[in-house]
């Protein structure tokens, strides 16, 4: 077998260097988006093949077997079926499923966009939920009794007491003999993450500006999963008032409505103050908007909010201005007016997707 | 490798009886072994086109990679792999049930049959497997010496060619050299012979040259180039590699449904005439009907072969005459007539242009028969010849599509011709046609340049000049 296995990482490598080369259109389509599985991507590529002299689907007739009338439509497709003769070696052209480890995706994309590994800050730690049964006990379910243990102690009380015969040699444990095998947790550093990803749904974000995100989103999640073991992430949805949702729902609601960023500020901040603290969770929260908020009134609001409460508690915060033809995209002009000084706000303008890298650059590019 | 491993008793037991059976209904074979393979084994194997000792190329490996991933969908799944060589090899899958093994085994005798007495089989080499070993071994220590890429750039190049053969030529060959040969004497002289016939030199390539005055065969591209290209000996080798290899696949390409016919003759007759249990029927009902199903508007070649077989043999024609002598067009050319189109629910079809899906056609006999012709000659593929080797007196190549209606994939066919160009190190011309009008296709191995000729290439167009960058 390892003939063949040796063929096919041969063209597993090629495949991966289509894709390295072709990465920035990845990066700016919605064709890997939903296909991300725990581990890995799949990716679907164009068949690769050799250019061969071969017929065009021009070819306008052929032959095929089965019943009905002159002028009805030939059932299923048939045009593949161009004549018998089609029926060689030569396979269509298949699309190819290819897995592609996340962790190698993250990687192509480092390299392609030159992301700095990030470094986690702290020394925050989770003790994780996972242990070894290495301890022993006395007491437990009879499940995890240690035989050997077990047998051990029976023996010895066994010939203590002065009851051992060498020619019926049987060993009786009773309750006092037990040993059960007992769980020691195992606290070892990890470093986990929470990414926010909070998405203004009013009525300005059209298709394609949360087409934008989603891909954006996307990215973001490849990478930060890549540097973290652990990692969480959040969906957070605003016009007027804000709330958390699924994956599924964050990239396929429509809302309309007016647009009150700092509620979904104050949704955040909750999370971080409750669930996610700060002390024991890297958090980065990604904030995409038209930049058409409500009052200034409540981007005077948001501004507080960022300065005083959520800047402090997180790695960094990212804006990402998305650019719709209803948007004033006042709200970046603002932010970069009052917090333009601080270093772990970050905020982009993106205007289609062909900027999404440049925008993930901008995100991910400090490090932080 | 691939494990394999010997039948275990009850199938070696069924193989000797299907055997006894199939000699006496009058097939005649090489020994035939069969080994029994785990699916994913026979997958691997099937990459290889059931050579588990080929050269190395991501071809095979993306071509498991398909297979595979078809296999654990459940998509499609292989029941038997031949090879033909002498001793005749077939591979069983494991996961078969016991019924399917005896249809695979009573199937593969047909095949067997087949390979050993049709006529188109006979000059193929029947040492392919160690044959295709030899050139494994080859391209691997050129591997070694020039590099992984470099020789793979090369193997790319040369593989898109291997359409470019003149399957008739074996045949032509052989029977020439049919009578005059004389009999290797001593085992040194027999040895250079299997080795020559290894590499592909001897009778194809000195006859195609010589015999016509030193005249090129006009469709032995890839021996054209082999001889008269400007290469270093290891690519010439693997040119010839690529040649042999080509013309040993090139009969299967030609005799699909005859040999499929015929195979599933014999597996129906067998079964049903003399292996099957009453607790088989309905399995084996629905395996049959499955590999002979018509997907819609399709020909199946199993369905289409199995059913010109028993036609024939209804208008009492010799059926052993018939896998004897025909491969896929002569045979149809000689058993297709009004009745057979009427009942086997023939018909011909064509794509309406006002709403662009495929209508039924006709049902009359004649241009369905035409049509079924048209389309398997030359095994399907595009006939390339080549019309001129010192083009405009520059030593650039010209070669010529026959054009018999169906049209070239032209962005394809550029990038094809731009691999000749790249072996033959100066530009090439290819005369085609598309959309009615005649047209040629130029490179020099970096871009393509389409140009519309009003006679075969003797004028340049002004008209159209699309440079399609490389």
């Amino acid at each position: 077998m390892h003939r063949i296995e040796r063929d096919r990482t041969r063209f597993r490598e090629i495949v991966r260097g289509r894709l390295r080369k072709d990465l920035r259109k990845y990066l700016s389509s919605t064709e890997l988006l939903g296909r991300r599985g725990d581990k890995a991507v799949s990716i679907p590529i164009p068949q690769i093949e050799l250019p061969r002299f071969r017929f065009g689907d021009n070819s306008k007739q052929g032959v095929g077997q089965g019943p009905g009338e002159e002028g009805e439509a030939v059932e299923g497709d048939a045009q593949e079926g161009e004549g018998a003769g089609s029926a060689g070696d030569q396979a269509g052209n298949h699309i190819l499923e290819v897995d592609v480890d996340l962790k190698e995706l993250a990687e192509m994309l480092g390299e392609e966009l030159q992301l700095p590994n990030i470094e986690p800050r702290g020394d925050r730690q989770l003790s994780t939920e996972g242990g070894k049964y290495t301890g022993i006990r006395q007491t437990g379910p009879k499940s995890l009794r240690h035989f050997r243990r077990t047998y051990d102690r029976a023996l010895r009380r066994v010939i203590a007491s002065g009851e051992w015969d060498p020619r019926n040699p049987q060993v009786i444990p009773i309750h006092d003999d037990e040993r059960i095998r007992n769980r020691k947790s195992v606290s070892k550093p990890e470093s986990s993450a929470v990414i926010f990803h909070i998405m203004d749904v009013s009525g300005s974000m059209g298709r394609e500006q949360k087409d934008v995100v989603r891909i954006k989103a996307f990215w973001i999640d490849t990478w930060l999963r890549s540097q973290y073991d652990n990692l969480e992430v959040v969906y957070i949805v605003h016009d007027a008032v804000a709330r958390i949702v699924d994956q599924e729902t964050f990239f396929h609601l429509r809302e309309s409505g007016g647009t009150k960023i700092s509620s979904a500020y104050e949704l955040f901040l909750d999370q971080i103050l409750e669930k996610y603290r700060a002390e024991e969770w890297n958090i980065y929260p990604f904030h995409y908007s038209d930049g058409d908020n409500w009052s200034a009134r409540d981007t005077e609001r948001c501004v507080g909010l960022l300065r005083d409460e959520i800047l402090p508690r997180v790695n960094q915060f990212c804006y990402g201005q998305v650019k719709s033809a209803y948007g004033s995209g006042q709200f970046k002009k603002d932010l970069d007016g009052a917090l333009g000084s601080m270093e772990c706000l970050i905020t982009a303008a993106v205007d289609d997707r062909e900027g999404v890298p440049d925008a993930i650059r901008a995100f991910l590019g400090g490090g932080a | 490798m691939v494990r394999t491993e010997p039948l275990p008793p009850y199938l070696r037991q069924q193989n000797l009886e299907i055997e006894e059976i199939a000699r006496s209904a009058g097939l005649d074979f090489f020994q035939v072994i069969f080994e029994l393979l785990d699916a994913r084994d026979v997958n691997a194997l099937a990459a290889y086109t059931g050579f588990p000792v080929r050269y190395p190329s991501w071809r095979f490996g993306m071509e498991f990679e398909r297979l595979d991933k078809g296999y654990s969908w459940g998509l499609s799944k292989i029941y038997e792999l031949v090879i033909n060589n002498d001793p005749t090899y077939a591979y069983l899958v494991r996961s078969n049930s016991p019924m399917e093994q005896k249809l695979v085994m009573a199937h593969v005798y047909g095949h067997a049959d087949f390979f050993k007495n049709n006529i188109w089989f006979q000059p193929t080499e029947r040492q392919m497997v160690s044959a295709m070993a030899a050139n494994g071994t080859r391209v691997r220590r050129y591997i070694d010496t020039y590099g992984q890429e470099e020789v793979e750039k090369f193997l790319d190049m040369a593989l898109a060619l291997d359409d470019l053969i003149d399957p008739y030529m074996p045949l032509k060959e052989f029977r020439k050299s049919k009578g005059p040969r004389r009999k290797p004497v001593t085992p040194l002289e027999r040895a250079r012979i299997s080795l020559d016939a290894t590499i592909g030199v001897s009778q194809v390539e000195e006859a195609s040259t010589e015999d016509e005055g030193g005249e090129i065969v006009a469709t032995d591209l890839l021996g054209f180039l082999a001889k008269e290209a400007d290469l270093a000996e290891w690519q010439r080798d693997i040119l010839q590699i690529v040649r042999s290899e080509a013309y040993y696949f090139a009969p299967q390409r030609m005799t699909k449904i005859i040999n499929e016919g015929w195979a599933s003759f014999w597996h129906s007759r067998i079964m049903t005439r003399s292996l099957l249990g009453a607790s088989d029927v309905v399995d084996f009902a629905d395996c049959h009907s499955g590999a002979t199903a018509n997907q819609p508007g399709q020909l199946n070649p199993y369905k289409l072969g199995i059913e010109l077989f028993r036609y024939a043999e209804e208008k009492g024609m010799d059926l052993f005459r018939l896998r004897a002598i025909h491969n896929d067009v002569s045979f149809i050319d000689a058993v297709v007539d009004e009745e057979f189109a009427r009942r086997s629910n023939l018909f011909l079809y064509h794509r309406n242009s006002r709403t662009g899906r495929m209508e039924i056609a006709d049902r009359d006999w004649r241009p369905i028969k035409a049509q079924l012709l048209t389309s398997l000659t030359g095994g399907g593929i595009p006939q390339i010849e080549l019309v001129d080797a010192n083009h405009d007196g520059r030593g650039e190549l010209l070669l010529k599509h026959q054009f018999d209606g169906r049209e070239l994939q032209l962005d394809q066919a550029g990038e094809t011709l731009k691999q000749v160009s790249m072996i033959w190190k100066r530009p090439c011309h290819l005369l085609t046609q598309a959309e009615g009008c005649p047209l040629r296709l130029t490179t020099d191995g970096v871009t393509v340049s389409r140009v519309e000729t009003e006679e075969e290439g003797e004028q340049e167009g002004e008209a159209a000049d699309d440079r399609i960058a490389g």
